[in-house]
């Protein structure tokens, strides 16, 4: 019998542990001790498995129990993101107040540790039965996080609707995975592709599959026309886990496309050329125009940064469209696409520790709380700023060049010009509303002059954002590069 | 008994499950409703892996993890929908309205 190299898992066992650790830690320490103590502990154990990760990238591309578990390149960079934003968001989380989630701070960090657990598993397997059983943790634990204020109503009305709509968007997956099941007769995603396509007679199974997993995986990475649970369970969730599913969450389901593409396209050539491309486009395209749209309308912050969550899954599935091949060929699909997720990480996660320190200055999440920030909080202001300039898209900040690369990478044929055509015009559009935060927050009188008071931890998480923010912008050639010898 | 015929009625038990999570207003059966899905799911998985193209065990070991899952997520839906009563006072599903915009 070969001996197994758990080595190479060591990231998941790292967080594993850090689990069990801040589960005993929660039971034996006294009711009096702060349970920030196991936020540290969760922050210590994200960040050993984050430099196991970083070792990792010098591995030789590996596996473990025929491709359940896959070390290589682009695993590893997902694996990254995830890390790197929940370290974020741990940090974000211990500057909210203590009263916020009352007795239920120990728990909160291990739900968040869980749920990175199963994004983790999410991002390195090639196995249906692994992405099952990974998202199914990642949402089990998240529907828990959003109702994690069991005294506020809106929490729990927020994670009853994420519970029904996520419990039916898992049904569906299970349910089109069944029939790959079925076809195949095994959930190896390597061994269907090397099985090669389906009989033409099955073909219907193919697309009736690949239908119903997409209506899954759209609800779970939030991309229109699936998008109703969005706005709600983003304002009813605490600030800190709206901005965990909108960063931690959505990366680890978008990471699930390459398998699952790759999947269909091998069962059947036909149906990649013929259908599947055409429905990334087709959501994509939704989910631009419907988040940029209705977020004009919106007058609650979290509710207008929901819908533009929505807009950006858009964004983020526009390098899954290329029509001359396979999207994985060439190393310009994986490169744009890490920088712009990178990027959206990091002002996304800005935005969020910003509006969560307004919201608890201001008791409101209106669009109104931020009126006259400029003046009571300049630095605050000119950081939200920053990120919004960023979000936007606009010149030498980091999201400016994510969308670039995004567009410069997807343009070898001509076939989807139209759907840089609508990225452009929504993006346009998205200024509108994203101004609108500058507007109040620079042009409108504060109701009070009380500064703003930023914990150390969201202080630091807000500047070490801007920061990349800029230097994104500033060293997008070399940071493309750098990711382009990666994937070659 | 072919494989067609379970299939219909893995398809059949899927799409009440669907019907009865849209138009239920009893919040208990949504999540009845739900769960009916993702069983409808194991009858495919299970009939798939006797009839299928390819039968093999992978369906039937499949199912287990996906009791599994399907027993935790009821479990967190129970545990949410009393945190919910306890504040709103009722199950019915369409009085859990207050987040709109």
């Amino acid at each position: 019998m070969q001996s197994i190299n758990w080595g190479i898992m060591a990231p998941e066992i790292t967080v594993a542990i850090a689990i069990a650790v801040a589960i005993l830690l929660d039971l034996f320490l006294k009711r009096s001790v702060s349970r920030n103590w196991i936020g540290w502990v969760s922050l210590i154990g994200v960040a050993v498995a984050g430099s196991f990760v970083i070792y990792q990238f010098n591995l030789p591309t590996s596996g473990l129990f025929d491709g359940i578990y896959v070390l290589a390149i682009p695993n590893l960079m997902w694996k990254l993101l995830l890390l790197i934003g929940m370290a974020l968001i741990i940090l974000v989380s211990m500057g909210q107040k203590q009263d916020e989630l009352g007795s239920y701070r120990g728990e909160y960090y291990y739900l968040l540790l869980l749920a990175l657990l199963g994004g983790m598993f999410v991002v390195s397997t090639w196995d249906l039965l692994t992405i099952y059983v990974g998202l199914e943790l990642l949402s089990i634990a998240s529907y828990i996080l959003v109702g994690i204020r069991k005294k506020r109503a809106v929490s729990g009305e927020a994670a009853w609707k994420y519970l029904v709509l996520g419990g039916v968007s898992s049904a569906f997956i299970l349910y089109g995975m069944s029939f790959v099941i079925g076809l195949t007769g095994t959930t190896n995603i390597i061994d269907i592709i090397h099985l090669g396509g389906v009989p033409e007679i099955n073909e219907i199974y193919v697309y009736l599959s690949l239908f119903l997993l997409m209506v899954g995986i759209g609800f779970k990475v939030a991309s229109a026309p699936f998008h109703a649970w969005v706005p709600d369970v983003y304002q009813g969730a605490p600030t800190a886990v709206t901005s965990f599913l909108a960063v931690v969450s959505k990366i680890a389901v978008l990471a699930l496309f390459t398998p699952l593409l790759l999947t269909y396209a091998a069962l059947s050539m036909k149906a990649w050329n013929e259908v599947i491309v055409i429905l990334i486009m087709v959501l994509a395209a939704l989910s631009m125009l419907v988040g940029n749209a209705v977020a004009l309308r919106q007058t609650n912050v979290k509710r207008m940064m929901a819908y533009s969550s929505i807009a950006n899954a858009g964004y983020a599935l526009v390098p899954f469209t290329r029509t001359d091949g396979i999207f994985i060929e060439g190393s310009m699909f994986y490169s744009s696409l890490f920088f712009y997720l990178l990027a959206y990480l990091f002002t996304t996660i800005g935005v969020f520790a910003v509006i969560q320190l307004v919201e608890q200055k201001e008791k409101s999440q209106d669009l109104k709380a931020f009126a006259g920030l400029y003046r009571r909080s300049p630095g605050l202001a000119v950081a939200m700023t920053l990120f919004i300039i960023s979000s936007a898209g606009i010149p030498i900040t980091a999201g400016f060049f994510g969308k670039f690369y995004i567009i410069s990478g997807i343009l070898s044929s001509w076939d989807n010009l139209w759907l840089v055509v609508v990225m452009l015009l929504t993006t346009v559009v998205s200024y509108y509303y994203y101004f609108s935060v500058i507007r109040q927050m620079f042009f409108r009188p504060a109701p009070s002059m009380i500064e703003v008071t930023t914990p150390k931890s969201v202080g630091f998480v807000i500047s070490i954002s801007c920061v990349v923010v800029i230097l994104m912008g500033l060293l997008s050639p070399f940071l493309m590069d750098t990711f382009q010898r990666l994937f070659t | 008994m072919n494989l067609a015929s379970f299939l219909a009625l893995a398809a059949i038990l899927f799409c009440i499950g669907l019907y009865g999570v849209m138009t239920k207003r009893n919040a208990v059966i949504v999540l009845f409703s739900v769960e009916l899905m993702l069983n409808a799911t194991n009858i495919n998985l299970v009939a798939f892996s006797k009839y299928g193209v390819i039968p093999s065990i992978t369906g039937q070991v499949f199912t287990l993890f996906s009791l599994v899952i399907a027993a935790a997520e009821a479990a967190v839906g129970l545990a949410i929908l009393m945190a919910l009563y306890r504040k709103k006072g009722t199950v019915e599903a369409d009085k859990y309205n207050s987040l709109k915009g």
